[in-house]
């Protein structure tokens, strides 16, 4: 088993230099009330090896379930329906089944969930837990692995020591947070997928967690997904951005890109309705409307249109198709000519 | 009007990780909120906020200080006559997915508090439907697609919207909104937020706006105040305008700092700072100032002396630090760049 992993990570599975992960035409559905309701559609992406990919949308946009299908953890009721998910060095994974699926799970690629505290176990220690971890992938040195813990405990400014030894609920939340990333950093893996790491702690806790993020990744090159409601946490980390809406990829570009240049209207109305510390309140607005439900996608023309101050006939009828800006850097899926110029 | 009177708040020890010492919520805290006005209590997690709002709303007990509502000193009445000083002061929750209970249609979870509103002001059962209506209307949702509906029908933004309806039931004077919007997402904040600036110039309530976000305290009260609050006391407080341009306490410049710089549309401040170190409530720091040991620029006095709360610019501003010093630390919008 372990030969055949070693054979592969020599392998780049067809991708270019630049891309650790393709995903392509990745459909995810979830059973409800015996109706098969898709999450994510026609799903296309390139993760790019050694960058920071934040995935950005609202609440039930599908952010979840991709980074699960990007491990091919999609459970039940849920399952990818269909679509490839190939990385560089481990192949495509939406085929793989039991063990070579945990063996990767944990130490290729590793996520750190939204809501962290939710993965440890409220009944062991911190440190025991790690020590499990390690086992379970076989490390022959577990030990090493609560030193590597301590060290970036020590880093994040967590007292090591005090950290291994607690349980759970005797961490605060921006604790907790730092610990699940260290969960997530300790088997040294080459792609990390990160949940709303940050939701849920004050600024100056986000902050700190941020930075601590920031410096890692820039240290060991580490592949990053980052999945986020919070367009400043973007701002704040991402080279890439994802914009996801009701399970449909609607745009991509540099972050800076996408906050000077946002093409498609959704992305527009997302980035002026963020209030903002400086310039005239009257400036932000509202996003009218909320996105539909798994139950209530339009089937065909754009999925933005209830909500879409440009909306036309054509809007209703045809799915937009991607068109390029940049270099090609720039992708958006609009028919709005417009969405072109200004 | 209410005035907070040298409020504070021990919570007796309860072990864990804060060992055996009791927790010193609130230190003595003191403002006062005019009618129509909005105060935002800002603060990272632990600072006491929510402490401070619940006792406002007569949902907690102060260990010592006192409320004085209109003039009244609250001390000075019976539990009953206290008990009706409160009904004034509303608060909706940090978390908008518990406060509703789940099994109860929407129309029923409006209905409770309006019959007893009624009985209060002499209505019939036709003042409770045409009253529900009314509510839901005003803070933006359609009575006809809500009533029937339950809580898990709704968005977040949404049942925040119901929460606020079912908060106005009583015709308050007083809102404590503790992080309305920090569940909620991004894209639905906005709509709250001007709804809480509505209520505010429409029916003249006060907003108590509790928040770490001090972007979205500008969006309920453009013209409102913040109050920074550090371990359970006050380090600053001032115009939110004057706050955002010019901090003077080197805590409220940590938490503007913070605040996540848009790269691309904005640049970061040009003194903008984050302290390295959390937190730890278990510092005990009595005797000097409470942010010594995160301050940068911290001495020996401030090790010694306790910084008093002191005022500047004509009575417009407090804070306290033995270094008041004006930083710019928030974003400067890059030209041109805006959408
Ligand atoms: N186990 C499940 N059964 C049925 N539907 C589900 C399940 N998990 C997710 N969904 C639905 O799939 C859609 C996408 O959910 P997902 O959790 O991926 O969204 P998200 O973008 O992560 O949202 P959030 O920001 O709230 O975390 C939502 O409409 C959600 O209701
Ligand atoms: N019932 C309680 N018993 C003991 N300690 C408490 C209790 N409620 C709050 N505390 C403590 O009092 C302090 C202030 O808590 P409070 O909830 O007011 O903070 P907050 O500013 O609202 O924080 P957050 O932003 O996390 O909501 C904290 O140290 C907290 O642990
Ligand atoms: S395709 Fe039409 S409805 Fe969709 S975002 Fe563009 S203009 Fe709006
Ligand atoms: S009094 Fe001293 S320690 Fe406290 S904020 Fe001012 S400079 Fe910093
Ligand atoms: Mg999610
Ligand atoms: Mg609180």
């Amino acid at each position: 088993m372990s030969a055949k992993l070693t054979d592969r990570s020599q392998q780049d599975f067809g991708l270019s230099p630049e891309v650790a992960c393709q995903v392509r035409d990745l459909n995810v559905t979830y059973r409800v009330d015996g109706r098969e309701l898709s999450a994510l559609r026609e799903v296309s992406l390139d993760i790019r090896q050694g960058q920071i990919t934040a995935v950005i949308g609202e609440s039930g946009s599908g952010k979840s379930t991709l980074a699960l299908a990007l491990m091919n953890a999609v459970s039940s009721p849920g399952r990818i329906a269909s679509g490839r998910v190939t990385y560089r060095g481990l192949g495509e994974v939406t085929g793989m089944r039991g063990e070579e699926l945990r063996r990767i799970r944990g130490k290729a690629i590793s996520m750190v969930f939204q809501a962290s505290q939710n993965s440890m176990n409220p009944l062991t220690r911190i440190g025991a837990q790690l020590l499990d971890l390690a086992r379970s992938h076989d490390l022959p040195n577990p030990r090493a692995v609560l030193r590597e813990a301590g060290d970036l405990a020590s880093r994040m400014s967590l007292d090591a020591d005090r950290v291994l030894t607690s349980y759970q609920h005797q961490l605060s939340g921006g604790m907790r947070q730092r610990v699940g990333i260290i969960f997530g950093l300790v088997l040294k893996p080459e792609i990390l997928l990160m949940d709303e790491p940050t939701t849920a702690l004050d600024v100056l806790s986000q902050s700190s967690v941020l930075e601590i993020v920031r410096s890692i990744q820039r240290e060991r090159q580490l592949t990053t997904v980052l999945i986020t409601h919070d367009m400043g946490v973007v701002a704040e980390l991402a080279d890439r951005v994802v914009v996801l809406y009701a399970g449909r990829v609607v745009e991509e570009a540099s972050t800076a890109e996408l906050l000077r240049h946002p093409r498609h209207p959704y992305t527009r109305s997302l980035i002026q309705a963020i209030p903002r510390l400086t310039g005239d309140p009257g400036d932000a607005k509202a996003l009218e409307g909320q996105p539909p439900s798994l139950a209530s996608v339009p089937n065909q023309g754009c999925v933005f249109r209830e909500r879409c101050p440009y909306r036309m006939d054509v809007c209703e009828t045809i799915l937009p198709s991607f068109r390029f800006d940049g270099d090609g850097e720039h992708r958006f899926a609009c028919h709005y000519e417009e969405a072109r110029h200004d | 009007m209410i005035e907070v009177k040298e409020i504070t708040k021990i919570y007796a020890a309860t072990g864990g990780m804060l060992g055996q010492k009791p927790v010193k919520a609130l230190r003595g805290v003191s403002l006062t909120l005019a009618d129509g006005e909005a105060i935002s209590l800002i603060g990272e997690s632990g600072c006491g906020k929510t402490t401070l709002g619940r006792i406002i709303a007569g949902l907690e007990a102060s260990t010592s200080g006192d409320l004085v509502f209109d003039g009244t000193a609250l001390s000075t009445l019976s539990p009953r006559e206290r008990h009706a000083k409160f009904q004034q002061v509303q608060l909706i929750q940090q978390d908008p997915y518990g406060a509703l209970n789940p099994a109860r249609p929407l129309g029923e979870a409006l209905a409770d508090p309006l019959r007893l509103q009624a009985k209060r002001l002499g209505k019939d059962a036709s003042w409770v439907q045409m009253r529900a209506k009314e509510l839901l209307q005003l803070v933006g949702l359609d009575p006809a697609n809500t009533l029937y509906k339950y809580p898990h029908n709704l968005s977040g933004g949404q049942r925040q919207r119901f929460v606020i309806a079912r908060a106005l039931t009583v015709e308050p004077k007083v809102l404590i909104a503790d992080e309305a919007v920090s569940m909620i997402d991004v894209s639905l904040r906005l709509g709250i937020l001007s709804l809480l600036s509505d209520l505010r110039s429409r029916l003249g309530i006060s907003v108590v706006f509790i928040t770490h976000d001090v972007a979205a305290a500008r969006y309920v009260a453009p013209k409102g105040m913040v109050c920074v609050i550090y371990r359970g006391e006050i380090v600053e407080y001032g115009a939110t305008d004057a706050i955002i341009a010019s901090p003077i306490h080197p805590y409220t410049q940590a938490l503007l700092s913070a605040m996540p710089v848009l790269r691309g549309l904005e640049e970061p401040g040009p003194d903008r700072y984050i302290p390295a170190q959390d937190l730890d409530l278990r510092l005990d720091d009595e005797g000097g100032c409470l942010f010594r040991a995160r301050c940068r620029f911290a001495t020996d006095r401030c090790a010694q002396e306790h910084p008093p709360l002191v005022t500047v610019d004509e009575g417009r501003r407090l804070h306290s630090c033995f270094y008041p010093e004006a930083r710019h630390v928030v974003a400067v919008p890059i030209e041109g760049a805006s959408l």
